[in-house]
């Protein structure tokens, strides 16, 4: 017999989680004591009022509740508990809040969500060089190894540093050119256990 | 370049199975992922390797052991009824030498089988002596493997990482088991389907590990951009180093159209006398319910893409891995020339796989393998096989960057175990996680039977964790073990929760489930603060 999980825990939350730079998954619950508490604060502007996620786009700063770059809202419903929210720009940090929006713009918070920051989807922009010396500790643990920073080590010797830059870069676009594709393949097909 | 190699090449064999162990029942199904695993694989490895160390060839393999594999490897229960499962295969086989008596292509290939599984039991039972893992960590003794721990029950860390408590606790009973296996700390891991975020190598540091892997991208957009881009580790912030994931080498290996394992001359996996012979002929070798199932027997070679499928022939295979693995490290050393003048060191090639892919469904991987290690210590004076610790020990200095948030999963990110199919699961997961926590705060001592049930609340929670069912669950075969098993471990763990605070414990059914599910032993409570 398989048993049966609780549809509810009894803990009012909201959760992100990322399932890929441009989709997100939410889940949530609210509790009946929550719920209580929303019609009491909103008052008669809970007649009318829709059940939204409103997302904030909370890229790179410490957000207070009220300093989000961007700020939309995602109508869901209580009842649904699971959505899932598409994106449009990757490395971007959101959280979300689940609450009721009344007709009259008035939004109460039934719970805000955790922080989640999505991957970035091509090589990135930076390209100053920091480098770094670490012991390897062989048949040890580590405890406080120190880390010490070192001048970047100097070309080959065999060709310059502006041919050795050229070809970084046309390997680097070879290798973009045929990552979707290699990506799009996923884990290997033995990886499909042993049924 | 003071050095004569022009590259390195780091072979890793990941080996994972879930945690699949049915004493309540006299046979259950989902246990042959393992039996088919130590036959096909896990066996044929060990003397491949055993082989290269007699006869002097010196090679460097990096494997993945994960925590309940080594669990099952060294259970009781699971070992006698692997010795069943071999001799079953043994009798099966001996039966098809008869049957195949006057069908002399045919029969060769029973014979081999017979030989083969007999071979197999006389490995396990006397030269390894029921204990595979010891095996293994001869071989890591003898400097020649280097094996690397995983996540405790292989969960998928970027989803757990909504309670941190949950991956502190995957990686801790992960490092701690290790020790307890092999009595030295891991030096590396496997992340579980390389799931890696930015900040979990804080974790890993703290729980004394020093390299892990990547799927490509999560160095190609690593930030900042990494000079030598896939082919040498970088530092984490934390100095924690990642190596990650050859595309090129990657896919020789494993497609199944351009790789090396759908060659015409290969044995072919999905023709299994299972599903082929008669029927109340085969009914003592397939499922107890009468189900028919694969076997193992196996008489056709891949072909090609017909249904007229010809007799392997084991020689010709042989030869066609002795060329596989030339062409392999033709590749590498062209890879290593065109890499090299553009570094300061040599390239290092990573070429990870399912350890599963060579030997069960790759059936002569193994051999490939041996060709690959013999060729590269007699002829390649340019690509040299090593591990990450001995890179990170010839190479202290790394460019230090943050790699990005990935997996090897389809399309390189989160949606394997995050789909229509999975995603009702995770609610219930973050929840026990959460709870785990607050167990571990509420108990902060605990001896007697509240320790008991403390430790089988963290074995449930790990168990439900395990990526396998989400991935099953997407797959689509076999869903309905993945949910029951999910369902299963959560429920069992809430019922202890539940027990645990209102000091009502079921002492007969805590035993019942001690018994049943009964990974790691010496588990502390607390790995999950």
């Amino acid at each position: 017999m398989t048993p049966q999980l609780p549809d509810h825990y009894g803990r009012t939350e909201a959760v992100l989680l990322i399932v890929h730079p441009l989709l997100l998954f939410a889940y949530w619950e609210a509790t009946p004591e929550s719920c209580r508490q929303a019609h009491e604060t909103m008052g008669p502007e809970m007649d009318g009022a829709r059940v939204v996620l409103r997302m904030y786009d909370i890229t790179l700063i410490h957000f207070d509740g009220t300093n989000a770059h961007h700020v939309f809202d995602i109508n869901v419903g209580l009842e649904a508990r699971g959505w899932y929210l598409p994106l449009w720009t990757p490395e971007k940090s959101y959280c979300a809040d689940l609450g009721f929006l009344a007709r009259t713009g008035r939004f109460h918070t039934i719970a805000r969500s955790n922080i989640i920051h999505t991957p970035r989807t091509m090589p990135s922009g930076r390209t100053d060089e920091q480098w770094m010396r670490v012991r390897f500790e062989r048949r040890r643990k580590p405890v406080g190894r120190a880390l010490e920073f070192v001048a970047a080590p100097g070309s080959g010797g065999q060709i310059s540093a502006e041919e050795q830059h050229s070809q970084r870069e046309r390997l680097q676009e070879d290798i973009a050119a045929s990552l979707g594709e290699y990506l799009a393949g996923g884990i290997p097909s033995s990886n499909q256990g042993f049924a | 370049m003071s050095s004569p190699t022009r590259g390195y090449l780091c072979l890793v064999l990941h080996c994972h199975l879930p945690y699949v162990r049915h004493p309540e029942h006299e046979t259950f199904l989902e246990e042959n992922w393992l039996y088919e695993a130590i036959s096909d694989t896990y066996i044929p490895l060990l003397r491949v390797m055993d082989g290269l160390v007699h006869d002097g060839i010196d090679f460097r393999l990096t494997m993945t052991l994960s925590p309940p594999l080594i669990s099952m490897l060294r259970d009781p229960l699971l070992i006698s009824r692997f010795e069943r499962h071999i001799n079953k295969l043994i009798e099966l086989a001996g039966k098809e030498t008869d049957r195949t008596r006057f069908q002399p292509e045919l029969h060769r290939v029973a014979e081999m089988y017979l030989d083969r599984f007999v071979q197999t039991r006389h490995a396990f039972t006397q030269q390894y002596r029921y204990d595979l893992v010891g095996g293994f960590e001869r071989l890591q003794e003898q400097g020649k493997l280097e094996i690397i721990t995983c996540g405790a029950t292989h969960g998928f860390l970027p989803l757990l990482n909504v309670v941190p408590s949950a991956v502190r606790g995957q990686l801790r009973t992960a490092v701690a088991h290790y020790e307890e296996t092999f009595q030295r700390p891991p030096h590396g891991i496997w992340l579980p389907e390389c799931g890696y975020f930015p900040g979990l190598d804080e974790t890993l540091r703290d729980v004394g590990l020093q390299f892990f892997f990547t799927e490509s991208h999560g160095l190609l957009y690593a930030e900042p951009r990494p000079r030598y881009g896939l082919h040498a580790p970088v530092f984490c912030p934390t100095g924690v180093a990642a190596f990650a994931r050859d595309m090129e080498s990657s896919k020789q290996v494993w497609s199944a159209e351009e790789g090396y394992p759908g060659d015409p001359a290969y044995r072919d996996y999905y023709r299994d006398v299972g599903w082929d012979l008669d029927y109340d002929y085969v009914k003592p070798y397939i499922q107890a319910t009468g189900q028919r199932m694969n076997t193992g027997i196996k008489y056709y070679r891949i072909t090609g893409k017909t249904d007229n499928k010809q007799v392997y022939n084991r020689a010709w295979a042989l030869e066609r891995t002795a060329d596989h693995a030339a062409n392999f490290i033709f590749n590498r050393e062209r890879q290593a020339e065109w890499l090299a003048p553009g570094m300061d060191r040599p390239p290092v090639v990573v070429a990870p796989y399912d350890a599963e892919l060579f030997g069960h469904w790759w059936f002569e991987g193994p051999e490939w393998i041996d060709n690959l290690f013999r060729k590269l210590h007699g002829s390649s004076h340019l690509v040299e096989a090593i591990t990450p610790a001995e890179y990170l020990e010839r190479h202290e200095v790394n460019q230090v960057c943050t790699p990005c948030g990935s997996s090897w999963g389809a399309n390189g990110y989160h949606e394997v175990w995050l789909n229509g199919s999975n995603d009702w699961i995770y609610r219930h997961l973050h929840i026990a996680s959460r709870r785990m926590e607050e167990l571990t705060s509420r108990f902060g001592q605990a001896d007697g039977v509240i320790l008991r049930a403390l430790k089988q609340a963290g074995r449930e929670l790990v168990l439900a964790q395990s990526s396998d069912w989400a991935f099953i669950m997407k797959t689509g075969t076999m869903v309905d073990y993945a949910v029951k098993r999910t369902k299963d471990h959560v429920h069992r763990f809430t019922r202890l929760y539940e027990q645990l605070l209102s000091g009502n414990l079921d002492f007969g059914w805590l035993k019942e489930i001690e018994d049943k599910d009964n990974i790691f032993t010496n588990l502390d409570y607390r790995n999950f603060s």
